[in-house]
Parts: C-alpha cells; sequence; structure tokens
C-alpha cells in the first residue's frame, strides 16, 4: 500500500491543492474589488470535486501540435450570479464576504496540514522512529 | 504554483491602488492652482477608470489602470479682481476639485489596499505553513 497514493494524505493533498486555486481566485476578487463591472468568481465546491462531477481531465489531443490548453481553464471557476449588492458601476465584489471565504480558505488549509502531518506522525511511531 | 499567483494577484491588486492614490494626491495638491493668464483654465481634476486583463502566465484577470482622464464638471469660480488670472469681469475660474470626494476616494483606495495586503498575509501564511509541512 502506497500511503501517498490513497488515504488520509493523498485526500489531504487534493484538498490543499484546491484550497491553493481558490485563494488564487479569490485573490483576483479582491484584488479587482473597485473594477467596473467585474463579477467575482468562486470554484465549485470540494466536495462536487472530489465526487468526480467536475471534470479536471485536460483538452484530448490526437497531435503532437494541438495545444493543452491551460490547466486554469478547466471549467472549475464558476461565475457568481450578480448579487444584490451591485455597485452602480457594475461591480459586485463584497469585500467582507471575500474576507470571509479568504478566513475559511486558511483555516481548512491548517486544517488539512494539521491531519497530513498526524497522518505521517504515526506512520513514523509504526516505523518506530522519533516523531517529527 | 497558485500561492505564488495568489501573491502576485494581491501585488498587482496593491499597485492599482497605489497609483489611484497618487492621483488623489495630485488632486489635492492642485486644489488651489488656477491660470498664469487672465481668464484661462485652472487645473482640472483628474480621475482614474480601472479595467482587468486576463493576465497568461498568471492566469487571472489583473487589474490594471485604463487610463487617467479629465473630470469634465465645470470650473468654480470666484469673485477675486486684484488675482492675476481674474478675467474682464473680475472672476477667477477655480479648479473643479471637491475636497470631500477626494477625502472618499483616498478612503476608498486605503480600504481596497488593506484588503489586499490581508489577501498577501493570509496567503504567506498557507505558503509559510506549506512549507513547514515539508520539513
Amino acid at each position: 500500500m502506497d500511503p501517498t497514493r490513497t488515504g488520509p494524505i493523498a485526500l489531504s493533498e487534493q484538498r490543499m491543492r484546491w484550497l491553493e486555486a481558490r485563494q488564487r481566485v479569490l485573490a483576483q476578487n479582491v484584488a479587482n474589488a473597485d473594477t467596473p463591472n467585474y463579477r467575482p468568481s468562486d470554484l465549485q465546491p470540494f466536495a462536487r470535486v472530489l465526487s468526480g462531477k467536475v471534470s479536471e481531465k485536460p483538452m484530448l489531443t490526437t497531435n503532437a501540435n494541438h495545444l493543452q490548453g491551460s490547466k486554469q481553464n478547466d471549467g472549475r471557476i464558476a461565475k457568481e450570479r450578480i448579487a444584490a449588492n451591485r455597485e452602480p458601476g457594475g461591480n459586485s465584489v463584497s469585500l467582507d464576504r471575500e474576507a470571509i471565504r479568504i478566513a475559511e480558505t486558511d483555516s481548512a488549509h491548517q486544517m488539512a496540514i494539521t491531519v497530513r502531518r498526524r497522518y505521517v506522525n504515526m506512520y513514523m511511531t509504526a516505523l518506530g522512529r522519533p516523531q517529527q | 504554483m497558485d500561492l505564488d499567483r495568489a501573491l502576485r494577484i494581491a501585488a498587482s491588486g496593491m499597485d492599482v491602488q497605489t497609483r489611484r492614490l497618487r492621483v488623489v494626491a495630485e488632486n489635492m495638491a492642485n486644489r488651489d492652482t488656477t491660470a498664469e493668464t487672465p481668464g484661462g483654465d485652472p487645473y482640472r481634476r483628474k480621475t482614474v477608470s480601472f479595467t482587468n486583463r486576463f493576465d497568461r502566465e498568471v492566469g487571472a484577470n489583473m487589474p490594471k489602470i485604463r487610463r487617467v482622464g479629465t473630470d469634465p464638471r465645470e470650473f468654480n469660480s470666484r469673485f477675486d479682481p486684484t488675482h492675476p488670472a481674474a478675467d474682464n469681469r473680475g472672476y477667477v475660474k477655480t479648479p473643479n476639485v471637491s475636497s470631500t470626494i477626494e477625502l472618499m476616494d483616498m478612503r476608498e483606495a486605503q480600504r481596497s489596499y488593506n484588503a489586499n495586503v490581508s489577501v498577501l498575509e493570509v496567503t504567506r501564511g498557507m505558503l509559510s505553513r506549506t512549507i513547514e509541512a515539508m520539513r
């Protein structure tokens, strides 16, 4: 059994990857908080990504010269519906909502890291080595 | 790497807000700048408009300054016949800068700048935790 492919380590790795991608999207929302006609976006929920409802597969190519498409545009990013609190300039970023999401992402990231470290420690104990 | 990109996006957000503050400072500093010739136009308030452009390298919409324009509002005028820029009726045109509007603009820029700084701090925390996990 490869512990890095299955179980909590793989899951926490996937979770961290999703959280990092989300942080990028949220940073984009905050940076564009004053851009006219900008609509904030967010990732598809992690549960949906995990259940395989959102495909992460790259574009199919039949020739070596075909472009793969960038991995950022894999359809995981969903534009939000136009929120009620739209500014006159057409911008619908709400900084406090983004702040909550960033805080969520931050604590979830800490959680994922902790889970991973604990699990690695269990292996270390089983192998009879001092813990990290 | 996504966290690295998030840092760059936050930095670009800070950059546009800084440039906006620079224009606000320019407007405030020129609040009393009148023309040098009689009846001439004084300083005209400058405005900043934002847009975003998709940055292929970062893979995100980065905020950009679209252009620094001018405010088409009418100038204020003041009766001061002894002023060198007074017209033949004795009125001096003064800039169309309103300190209240500039103050609000400054506050908004400051708020957005702070939001970007917070994103930067949180992202840095996530990054250092990830590095810590590699030890």
